[in-house]
């Protein structure tokens, strides 16, 4: 399992863009990725799940990957999270 | 076998109960309207006068016994719907429409036969009779059962059928009825070879009885009752009633055939001094266990019942037990325990017969119009005088076939555990009923909310989870459901919502509620199709089951309703990758006339953008439906939005959920369209029809299948 924790930058937040390229990053790998706030955790894959979290800007979250592939995944999501948020 | 025969004979048994509550009107209608339009009973009691043919009185009993007997004529057709209805397993309208085509091809099939070989004459005689116009074999209600059965059966298998594109309009329930006409077609030919030599045995039988005294009696007596179920009772009894089968004699200087006419002849005749039982034998045995056996058998049903059924059985059993009483009509009684319970038929049957042989035995010489009711007993017995028909034994024996009938049934019904009607297993209920009423009270209060849910909940997952519900259906009191894998049921969690009983008979459950059944059937129902059940699912089987799991909670296509008016835009022209390129999930934009959005369906609000440019509701089929007010505005960061409804919320279709300034959002430099789109659309099925050009709030948008 990885951790990694990370503060949204983006001026708007994970709205509908955002949230929908994320899914389809997470879709390509075979583990499991949990996005976290507040105590209430969605998988990434789930794209309305990740919108009802109302995710802005300065908010931290904290992102698990989980599976075979989980170090390739973490790192990319990470990058992803980077470039994108 | 034996358990999957239960399952199948449960549900043919509730199927036929629909057609079986018309029955006792019915019978009713005709008994009284036909024993005073009957020309010899109104000659013999000088009612002619009266009761004349063309006079008011006439016209209206003559209008009861036609309508009387329009049911009973059409009884095949009505158990060939009926049955067809009670067997499908969804969509049951149009397994109702096929029963029909289907009965009517059948007959038709086999009508065009009889004609090709020649005509009713080249036919056995009463081998034949008129359907709906239709001349046809004499099937009876066999007749409908069979094509009930079998237009079910093609119908459970068919009504999903995808069809190559060409035809696809032909697809689905469209094919039920095509498939169910071909089908028939072929088994009315079948028939018309394979029927008469059924009929052939049966008249076969018939001769052997004839010629065997008091035991041919009882023997014709207990085929009679067997027969009736088969609608073949007609076949074998007319032959002695209207034939020389049924004995010849010379009556006032004329030979007279068939045990009904000689009676006949002999009521009218005036040198009659005792009726001649040797005729009588066919008809007489019917009083005694019509009058005065059947109801009682019913009060054993009554008696049996539930104290909490009673009212609800009371009601059926003495409409029931009365026109058997009455009219001498017993099918709406016999088929109340014919499928339930067989065995009590079955002795039914043997104390039937028993009943023609102590009539033939007492020399009893009473006749009949048709049946054995007191209508017919009074006019043809009682008012005859005791020393031409001896009708007296008739009430000795039928007191003591009370007295049997009544113990008998009963004892069969406690000892044997029979499921007849208002019969529930153990009675730990007392106080799982007081929880069940606290139930229901705290479901009526939220009416359909979530304490009802609560409740479907149980029942799923007492049933062992949504995979492993094959169908559910309800009687008066019980959930019927049929299980793959019975051993997976949990009494407990079922008892928990509510249930005062389980009762399980291999492949089939009953879970006993009591009359509010069917509320909690369409709970059921509701709930199986919403996608509360997935969150079920996932406490009950493996996650890794979960996917294939939801496809089937939304087997059925979703209908979505236009978002807002305007131009619709297919989602691969929207000027938006994100979009086009359905990485958000597939669905459909439209361009807006005005500045409203609108709910596409029922369903709840799950959130709305901070943003207030796109809300997220999920509909009641679990669909994930996300609505982007134009592109790029999130940027816009809430001007010209304005929302009419908060997270969280229930909304029904159609309603306002955000309205937008069209021409303040143009000018900031953003475009409108707005995408409609399934987010979890892999999960759910897929998109198969949107529509084209301009639309309006209410028009369907699309389908999801």
């Amino acid at each position: 399992m990885k951790t990694f924790n990370y503060t949204i930058t983006d001026q708007v937040g994970i709205h509908a863009r955002p949230a929908g390229t994320l899914a389809k990053k997470a879709k390509e790998f075979e583990s499991t990725i949990t996005l976290e706030k507040a105590g209430k955790s969605v998988n990434v894959t789930k794209i309305m799940a990740v919108m009802g979290m109302g995710i802005k800007c300065g908010d931290t979250v904290t992102i698990t990957v989980e599976g075979a592939d989980e170090e390739v995944a973490a790192a990319t999501i990470e990058e992803f999270f980077k470039a994108n948020l | 076998m034996k358990d999957k025969i239960f399952g199948v004979l449960q549900r043919v048994g509730r199927s036929f109960m629909l057609p079986i509550a018309l029955l006792p009107v019915a019978g009713l209608l005709l008994g009284i309207g036909s024993s005073f339009t009957n020309a010899t009973t109104l000659e013999t009691y000088h009612l002619t006068h009266i009761i004349r043919e063309g006079g008011l009185l006439y016209t209206i009993l003559d209008v009861m016994s036609q309508t009387g007997s329009a049911v009973f004529n059409n009884l095949a057709l009505l158990f060939a719907m009926g049955v067809a209805i009670g067997m499908a397993k969804k969509e049951k309208e149009v397994a109702a429409l096929s029963g029909a085509i289907a009965y009517l091809i059948m007959n038709t099939a086999i009508s065009a036969l009889i004609t090709a070989k020649g005509g009713v004459e080249a036919m056995a005689a009463n081998s034949t009779t008129s359907v709906l116009g239709i001349t046809t074999l004499q099937m009876g209600v066999f007749g409908g059962i069979i094509v009930g059965l079998g237009v079910a059966a093609l119908h459970n298998r068919f009504y999903k059928i995808q069809l190559p594109q060409v035809l696809s309009f032909f697809g689905g329930t469209r094919f039920v009825p095509i498939v169910c006409s071909v089908v028939y077609l072929g088994v009315g030919v079948l028939m018309f070879y394979l029927w008469p030599i059924v009929q052939l045995g049966i008249s076969k039988l018939g001769i052997l009885v004839l010629n065997s005294g008091y035991a041919g009696t009882w023997i014709y007596g207990i085929i009679e009752r067997a027969l009736i179920p088969f609608g073949l009772h007609h076949v074998f009894y007319m032959p002695f009633w209207q034939t020389e089968l049924g004995g010849a004699m010379l009556i006032d200087g004329t030979i007279v055939q068939g045990a009904q006419n000689i009676f006949f002849a002999e009521l009218a005749s005036k040198s009659t001094e005792v009726f001649s039982v040797s005729a009588t034998r066919f008809m007489s045995g019917k009083f005694p266990f019509m009058i005065f056996g059947l109801p009682a058998a019913a009060y054993a049903m009554y008696k049996a019942a539930r104290p909490e059924k009673k009212k609800v059985v009371g009601g059926l059993l003495l409409s029931a037990a009365l026109t058997s009483m009455l009219t001498g009509i017993t099918e709406p009684l016999e088929f109340t325990f014919l499928f339930v319970a067989p065995a009590m038929y079955a002795v039914h049957c043997v104390l039937a017969g028993l009943s023609y042989m102590l009539m033939h035995i007492c020399g009893v010489g009473v006749g009949m119009t048709f049946s054995g009711g007191v209508i017919d007993l009074v006019l043809f017995g009682v008012l005859q005088g005791n020393a031409k028909t001896h009708w007296i034994w008739i009430v000795i024996v039928g007191l003591v076939y009370a007295v049997i009938y009544y113990m008998v049934f009963y004892l069969m019904i406690t000892k044997g555990d029979l499921k007849t009607p208002g019969r529930e297993a153990d009675d730990e209920e007392t106080k799982l009923y007081t929880r069940q009423d606290m139930n229901e009270a705290k479901a009526t209060k939220t009416s359909n909310g979530k304490s009802n849910d609560h409740i479907s909940a149980l029942i799923v997952r007492g049933l062992g989870g949504k995979k492993n519900i094959s169908d559910i259906d309800c009687c008066a009191t019980r959930l019927r459901i049929t299980v793959y894998q019975p051993e997976k049921v949990i009494d407990a969690l079922l008892k928990e919502s509510g249930a005062s009983g389980v009762i399980h008979k291999g492949n089939g459950i009953q879970v006993i509620y009591g009359p509010h059944v069917s509320v909690i059937k369409s709970n059921l129902e509701d709930f199986m199709e919403s996608a509360d059940t997935d969150t079920l699912e996932l406490g009950v089987s493996e996650a890794a089951e979960k996917a294939p799991e939801k496809k089937e909670v939304l087997a059925n296509s979703i209908q979505l309703f236009a978002h807002m008016s305007g131009q619709v835009v297919p989602l691969e022209n929207v000027e938006d990758d994100v979009f086009s390129q359905k990485i958000l999930g597939d669905g459909v934009a439209i361009e807006p006339s005005e500045g409203k959005l609108y709910a596409p369906c029922d369903g709840k609000i799950d959130s709305i953008f901070e943003t207030k440019h796109a809300v997220n509701m999920v509909s009641k089929e679990g669909a994930e439906i996300l609505m982007h007010i134009g592109i790029d505005t999130v940027k816009l960061a809430g001007k010209y939005f304005e929302t009419h409804v908060s997270t969280g919320q229930e909304v029904h279709k159609g309603d306002l959920l955000v309205s937008f300034d069209m021409e303040g959002i143009k000018e900031a430099g953003y475009k409108l369209t707005t995408p409609l789109i399934i987010c979890n659309i892999d999960e759910i099925g897929e998109v198969t029809e949107t529509a084209k050009g301009n639309i309006c709030p209410g028009e369907t948008l699309m389908y999801i299948e």
